[in-house]
């Protein structure tokens, strides 16, 4: 029986590691989340998306044929996808700054670096839970809003439509 | 005064969480929420992580060997590295996955550079990995005093190829 809560969710775990399958699978099932299914790479995501309703999904970054970014800019932007705001939570032993910023510019939900524990997956987990994400439609981007901090001394162009309305008068 | 701000290029959407499908609705998302933090769950997660300690370190293994055999095939070599910095520590093997992570901060620093890999570290990094893996003590001390000194060598051969 499912945990209170995540009953009916639907989780897609993608990943070419059939032990980090495993052991990805082993957690969800864990917090209660038992309906997960698994791919080998974002290809076979993507047919497994285009048949079953995902409402969650685990991705690793480097895979072949097709990689988690590519695989995420896939979901987020090609008119076929069938849940272009579906939360994507992409895990990855590549840490250098660059790659994290090519799965944050792909439209990643959230990034979880390797090693895995149960407790770093639960707290992504919740803050997709706790605090969902606007998403952004620009020029060159679709996918959850990237500026996660509200900076005062932020000194990049403006550009949204409601960057003016809160703009203070002194 | 208005904050100095350059004027706006195109217009950007923004879609709030209550305008899009959330992954739960928000009774569910409360249940689950107090269910993802509570102690039983973690013990659960708990008994997940350590029944899958086994095979996992198994495979940690098998992917020693692979590399050990790839020496020469650079590709192939970064390949399994990347497999086990990202895979070892998780399965506990921490001196294992650290050689590995510094083996591949060298390997990835210097491909983006341009610059020649040193075959000698990459060779003395392979060795690390399959004496650390193969240990049965995984943190001995040697073996973390091996990480540390490795990681410093490393540090110091990509501090000399910026600079030059």
């Amino acid at each position: 029986m499912s945990g209170p809560g995540f009953e009916n969710l639907k989780a897609l775990i993608v990943e070419d590691n059939a032990h980090m399958r495993a052991l990805l699978r082993a957690l969800l099932n864990s917090a209660g989340i038992k309906d997960v299914v698994e791919a080998g790479n974002g290809q076979m995501a993507i047919e497994i998306l285009r048949e079953r309703k995902s409402d969650l999904v685990l991705s690793d970054l480097a895979m072949k044929p097709m990689d988690g970014l590519e695989f995420t800019r896939y979901v987020r932007n090609n008119d076929q996808s069938p849940n272009p705001f579906v939360p994507i939570i992409m895990i990855s032993g590549h840490t250098e700054k660059h790659r994290v910023q090519a799965a944050r510019d792909a439209g990643v939900t959230e990034f979880l670096a390797k090693p895995i524990t149960a407790h770093n997956l639960f707290a992504r987990i919740t803050e997709i839970l706790e605090r969902p994400r606007a998403f952004v439609r620009c020029n060159g981007y679709f996918g959850p809003d990237r500026r996660r901090h509200q900076r005062d001394d932020y000194a990049g162009p403006w550009r949204r439509k409601d960057d003016f309305q809160d703009a203070e008068i002194r | 005064m208005t904050k100095p701000r350059k004027s706006p290029a195109k217009a950007v959407e923004i879609i709030a969480p209550d305008s899009y499908p959330q992954m739960l609705s928000k009774p569910r998302a409360a249940r689950a929420l107090h269910s993802l933090r509570a102690p039983e769950t973690a013990a659960k997660a708990q008994a997940a992580m350590e029944a899958a300690m086994p095979a996992m370190r198994a495979a940690i293994l098998q992917y020693v060997d692979e590399m050990e055999r790839a020496a020469g095939d650079m590709a192939k070599l970064f390949e399994t590295a990347h497999e086990i910095r990202g895979f070892a520590e998780t399965a506990g093997m921490i001196t294992t996955g650290r050689i590995a992570e510094v083996l591949c901060r060298y390997m990835d620093d210097l491909t983006r550079l341009g610059r020649k890999l040193d075959t000698t570290i990459v060779a003395l990094h392979v060795s690390a990995i399959a004496r650390a893996a193969k240990a049965e003590d995984d943190s001995v001390r040697n073996g973390e005093t091996v990480a540390a000194e490795l990681a410093a060598l490393v540090a110091k051969r990509l501090s000399d190829v910026e600079q030059k």
